[in-house]
């Protein structure tokens, strides 16, 4: 299992939410997430997950 | 409060749906907004587990709510049912309306040619047998429900059944009226006025139960006015008219069942392959809808091939003009694929069939059609209008035409009545009802035949109005055979060829062509519209677009798709791509009408532009999916009425954010292509905008005919041009139901 690095779930390494940055692949729950990653990755890689993005 | 006003503000309704895609509480917190957004929901309770969306409706239209939680990027089950259900054409949208009140409908189409009605429902809050029932309840029609079937053989078989007994019982009428024997032709004229015409009563009856009026009303008025009076006439020893209530049903049955005949006629033109016979290896006979995937039948020359298989043994010469509209014949040999529908000109054929049943081409291609003939047209909605103030209009004026009869001009009674009744008779409202839907049946049925499926009849008519083409590239306007120059590192160029082999993407394919080496591939990942990553041999290796490779990489590189080893960029290609002929050609044609062209591409190389120059047309390169899907929607939204032509398998979102979404299949899997419209080759779009353009003036050319007819006619029989020209209303009633059958018979010339 990975950890979606936005909200911190467990997901599932077929998820169809996925992103890759600086050469590694990263999963999320949701296009939400992944969406709030790929605006900042930076921000969630060093701050650790934030929990559900409110859209 | 009074109970009353307690009564109004209760709840009016509660709807379970089954929300699909829903993945976390995101999810379920955007799929309830857009839910609580439709005005009149007065509530929303989203179940992640379930995925069930409880709603509270007070005064909104389930349609509203399916729609609003589609466009927020989730889906909802419902379940799609046919009915028979019969019906007069002006019905068709009093009908629809009335089903969509039922609880649960979510959409209800009806097709007035045929009598139709595709209903889609809501499978969680009534069933099939409760909704027919419904029905029955709500409009007072009848209905059995069907799945797929195209014609109708009872209407007309009822209609001649009509028609003969009201001939066998008119003559006599006649002849014992004018022999003076009254009281027997009272008698042989009741089996003409209510078996012959019970239909029309019935009608009429339901129409005013809808609180609406039809053409049975006025026929029905029309034949009981005149037949009623007469027997109060046979009492009082007065003038009858038992002879004039007979030949009116007698010669609106002999229009009507022309009509019905015509109707089917148009209708029974896509090949269904539910009549046909197939023969098993093993000699046995059976119904082509009897046969299995794994099943082998032998086809001789000369016979339609029963389902979709591949060939096993011999060969032949097939037309598959259903397929593709080319009548020359293809030749066919072990290996081959073969279309159900298709015909064996010569040879033979012993076929593996791998799909039989509904879910053969041909199946699917009637269903769709089928759908596409229960389109509800624009223009439509003038027809309606002018079709519900018709009757009414037509009733007062007969009542006009007595009083001015009877006490300005000083008639009779009796010759007053006959003026009035021929007015009742001469009108028909029918055609203003079938003008649109005949016009549209045609010309999806044409389309058919050359290969063009049509899914959504509106779209022909909005096809007309278009001014924005936007265009896929790969494949819809180049060849999609992409040829591949490689430079750089050659471990690099066979890793990036073995990890692309994993893809289906058409880069990748031509990618993968290069280099045939055996290398071990593990963690592949790919990531739609940016590039693919595994580990090739133990090592990184990263293949994509240019900007994708160069995010997640170090080191530069020049060309279109670039490879990534270990973090290095280490080798690139550059892509080329040819213009289709029949492309070009299209392309020129819309330059000429002066309409707007975009060609909307993933791809970033170099070529794309290429590709634009060579055309000359503006070229957006780079785009995901998505933002093809913005492109559309921001050029809807400023306006422009777009038609976007591309892949029906790549590009589903913008084929369905387009006012019209054509897709171009080169596969025999309809089902799975989105759009509107689906085509062979880009060629065909020319084809398409003709029958487009031809189609619109055909109903305008129907609702002239109905137009002109009425117009022409109800004044005669008013008595206007009395007594130099002058139309009894068994003469009116036959001119009248002739109107429907000009239009059903013009609608069959070729357009």
């Amino acid at each position: 299992m990975m950890i979606d690095p936005v909200c911190g779930m467990e997901v599932d390494e077929n998820s169809k939410y996925k992103t890759m940055y600086k050469g590694k692949v990263y999963y999320f729950c949701s296009p939400h997430c992944m969406k709030a990653f790929q605006k900042d990755p930076e921000k969630y890689l060093k701050e650790g997950p934030k929990g559900m993005p409110n859209e | 409060m009074s109970k009353e006003e307690g009564e109004k503000l209760r709840i009016k309704k509660e709807e379970e749906l089954k929300v699909v895609g829903m993945h976390c509480a995101t999810c379920v917190s955007t799929v309830s907004k857009s839910i609580k957004s439709v005005k009149g929901v007065k509530d929303a309770n989203v179940n992640l587990a379930s995925g069930i969306a409880r709603v509270e409706i007070e005064n909104a239209r389930l349609k509203d709510i399916v729609e609003a939680i589609k466009k927020a990027g989730y889906d909802v089950v419902t379940q799609k049912i046919s009915f028979k259900v019969d019906i007069n054409p002006e019905d068709a949208r009093k009908i629809e309306e009335k089903v969509e009140e039922i609880k649960g409908v979510i959409k209800a189409s009806v097709n007035p040619t045929n009598g139709y009605v595709i209903v889609e429902f809501n499978p969680y809050s009534i069933t099939s047998d409760e909704l027919a029932e419904e029905i029955y309840k709500k409009t007072g029609h009848k209905v059995t429900k069907v799945k797929s079937e195209v014609t109708n053989k009872s209407e007309v078989k009822e209609m001649l059944e009509r028609l003969i007994i009201a001939w066998i019982f008119t003559i006599p009428t006649l002849y014992f009226q004018y022999s003076g024997l009254l009281f027997i032709a009272f008698l042989t004229s009741i089996p003409v006025q209510f078996y012959a015409g019970l239909r029309y009563h019935l009608g009429a009856y339901r129409a005013l139960k809808n609180k609406t009026a039809n053409m049975d009303t006025l026929v029905s008025l029309s034949t009981n006015v005149a037949w009623f009076y007469s027997v109060y006439a046979l009492i009082v020893h007065q003038q009858v008219f038992f002879d004039v209530a007979s030949l009116l049903i007698s010669f609106i049955l002999i229009g009507k069942t022309l009509e019905a005949y015509l109707k089917e006629r148009i209708s029974v033109q896509i090949t269904s392959l539910k009549e046909v016979k197939a023969t098993l290896a093993d000699g046995r006979i059976v119904k082509a809808s009897e046969l299995k995937v794994g099943d082998e039948i032998i086809v001789k020359s000369g016979e339609v091939i029963p389902a979709d298989g591949i060939v096993d043994e011999g060969s032949g010469e097939v037309n598959e003009s259903i397929v593709n509209g080319e009548s020359l014949p293809v030749k066919k040999k072990k290996g081959d694929a073969v279309i159900g529908g298709s015909t064996l000109i010569s040879g033979y054929l012993k076929v593996y069939v791998t799909r039989a049943g509904e879910r053969t081409y041909i199946s699917q291609v009637v269903e769709a059609v089928n759908q596409a003939q229960t389109a509800r047209l624009p223009i439509q909605n003038l027809v309606d209008k002018v079709a519900s103030i018709f009757t009414p209009l037509i009733i007062g004026i007969s009542a006009i035409v007595f009083v001015v009869w009877r006490f300005i001009l000083g008639y009779s009674t009796e010759e007053s009545l006959l003026f009035s009744v021929a007015t009742l008779a001469s009108a028909c409202p029918c055609p203003f009802g079938l003008a649109t839907p005949l016009a549209v049946l045609t010309s999806v049925n044409r389309l058919a035949k050359k290969g063009i499926i049509v899914r959504n009849g509106e779209s022909l008519e909005t096809l007309k109005k278009v001014d924005t083409f936007i265009f896929d590239k790969t494949g819809t306007i180049t060849e999609g055979k992409i040829s591949v120059r490689a430079e750089g590192d050659k471990d690099a160029i066979s890793y990036a060829s073995a990890l692309e082999k994993m893809s289906n993407h058409t880069v990748a394919k031509a990618i993968s062509s290069i280099s045939n080496g055996s290398f071990e591939v593990k963690d592949f990942t790919e990531f739609p519209g940016s590039g693919v990553y595994g580990k090739v041999n133990g090592h990184d290796v990263i293949v994509g677009k240019r900007e994708f490779v160069l995010q997640n990489c170090e080191g530069e590189g020049k060309g279109d798709v670039l490879v990534c080893v270990d973090g290095k960029v280490s080798a690139s290609f550059y892509l080329e791509d040819k213009i289709r002929e029949d492309a070009v050609k299209v392309i020129e044609h819309l330059k000429r009408m002066g309409k707007r062209i975009i060609i909307a591409t993933g791809d970033t190389s170099e070529n794309a532009e290429k590709v634009g120059k060579e055309l000359g047309v503006e070229v957006i390169k780079g785009l995901s999916a998505d933002e093809k899907a913005e492109l559309v929607k921001s050029e809807v939204n400023k306006g422009r009425i777009v038609a976007f032509i591309g892949d029906g398998v790549n590009d589903a979102i913008a084929l369905k954010e387009a006012n019209v979404g054509i897709a171009i299949s080169s596969g025999t899997d309809i089902a799975k292509y989105a759009g509107d419209i689906i085509i062979p080759k880009v060629g065909d779009l020319l084809t398409l905008l003709e029958y487009s353009k031809l189609t619109v003036r055909k109903i305008k050319e129907n609702l002239a005919w109905a137009f002109g007819y009425n117009s022409i006619l109800v004044p005669i029989a008013a008595g206007i041009l009395y007594p130099t020209l002058y139309l009894p209303p068994e003469y009116a009633a036959l001119a009248m139901s002739m109107d429907s059958v000009a239009v059903s018979l013009w609608s069959l010339v070729k357009i």
